[in-house]
């Protein structure tokens, strides 16, 4: 092929731009790609946080544990009282 | 290619790592070679130059990873070249085209022989059409690009050893065919 009809293809401008717009979007989709794992991370922390928030309220009696540390208190009082008494028997 | 060229060519790619632009200088020079040498196995201008702009893309995008191994840069320019039209193939499921120009040959036979005439030349070119691929792709680069055979085993991914191989079987049967004197190293 003659060297004039090759040089109608060669256009080294024409290859920077692509080039260029190679650059730029392979630069989109790394930043798309670390925001991604960002919302990843993210999503499963707040899944991990709620998980173990459920778990510390679906425990039993831990909603009532004010009041029985309350009604611990008074049985203990009582049963010393008894005890006193025993020693006196 | 001398020892200076080499490195003057490996000095520009350093200098393209920082700034692409630089590479205007080798994009310019090997162009055309590129350009022939991808049309002779397609045969298709538009599809050559589409080739042609995705090799020197490559070339670019991979231009941090290159690794001076002592050989040209033009080898691995010719070895990105061939990869590109070897997936064209896949992709299209074709057989390989091998279009070698007359004119070519016609200066192949000049160096070979003293006297030729047109039926020779027609009837090497109707054997070159029978010749297998991987033998026409040594010749191609032996004796149209001028590679030597260090090139060609980079080039075709295969060992030195082994394009000496395919190269002396390739000339040998156009020696017992067509007379010529075709030296194996290809000076004479």
């Amino acid at each position: 092929m003659s060297s004039g009809r090759i040089a109608q293809h060669r256009n080294y401008g024409e290859l920077m731009e692509r080039h260029e717009r190679d650059i730029r979007l392979r630069r989109i989709v790394k930043t798309f790609i670390y925001f991604l794992i960002i919302v990843a991370l993210l999503i499963m922390f707040v899944i991990v946080r709620r998980w173990e928030q459920k778990k510390v309220d679906g425990k039993p009696g831990t909603a009532q544990q004010s009041v029985s540390s309350e009604q611990l208190a008074v049985s203990s009082e009582q049963s010393g009282s008894k005890q006193s008494v025993a020693i006196r028997t | 290619m001398t020892e200076a060229e080499i490195q003057y060519e490996y000095s520009i790619l350093e200098r393209s790592r920082k700034n692409p632009k630089a590479f205007g200088e080798l994009y310019e020079k090997y162009f055309d070679r590129i350009f022939n040498y991808v049309y002779r196995q397609t045969d298709d201008e538009d599809l050559t130059a589409d080739l042609c702009s995705q090799t020197f893309l490559i070339v670019l995008k991979n231009l941090e990873r290159y690794e001076f191994r002592g050989l040209p840069f033009s080898a691995w320019l010719y070895k990105i070249a061939g990869n590109e039209v070897n997936k064209h193939y896949r992709k299209e499921k074709k057989s390989k085209v091998f279009s070698i120009e007359e004119l070519r040959v016609r200066e192949l036979i000049e160096q070979a022989s003293e006297s030729y005439d047109e039926e020779v030349i027609q009837r090497l070119l109707n054997y070159l059409k029978d010749l297998p691929t991987d033998m026409l792709e040594v010749l191609e680069l032996r004796f149209f690009e001028d590679k030597d055979f260090k090139e060609i085993a980079f080039i075709l991914d295969i060992s030195e050893s082994g394009a000496k191989m395919r190269t002396y079987r390739a000339l040998d049967r156009l020696r017992k065919n067509f007379n010529l004197k075709i030296k194996y190293d290809g000076k004479e």
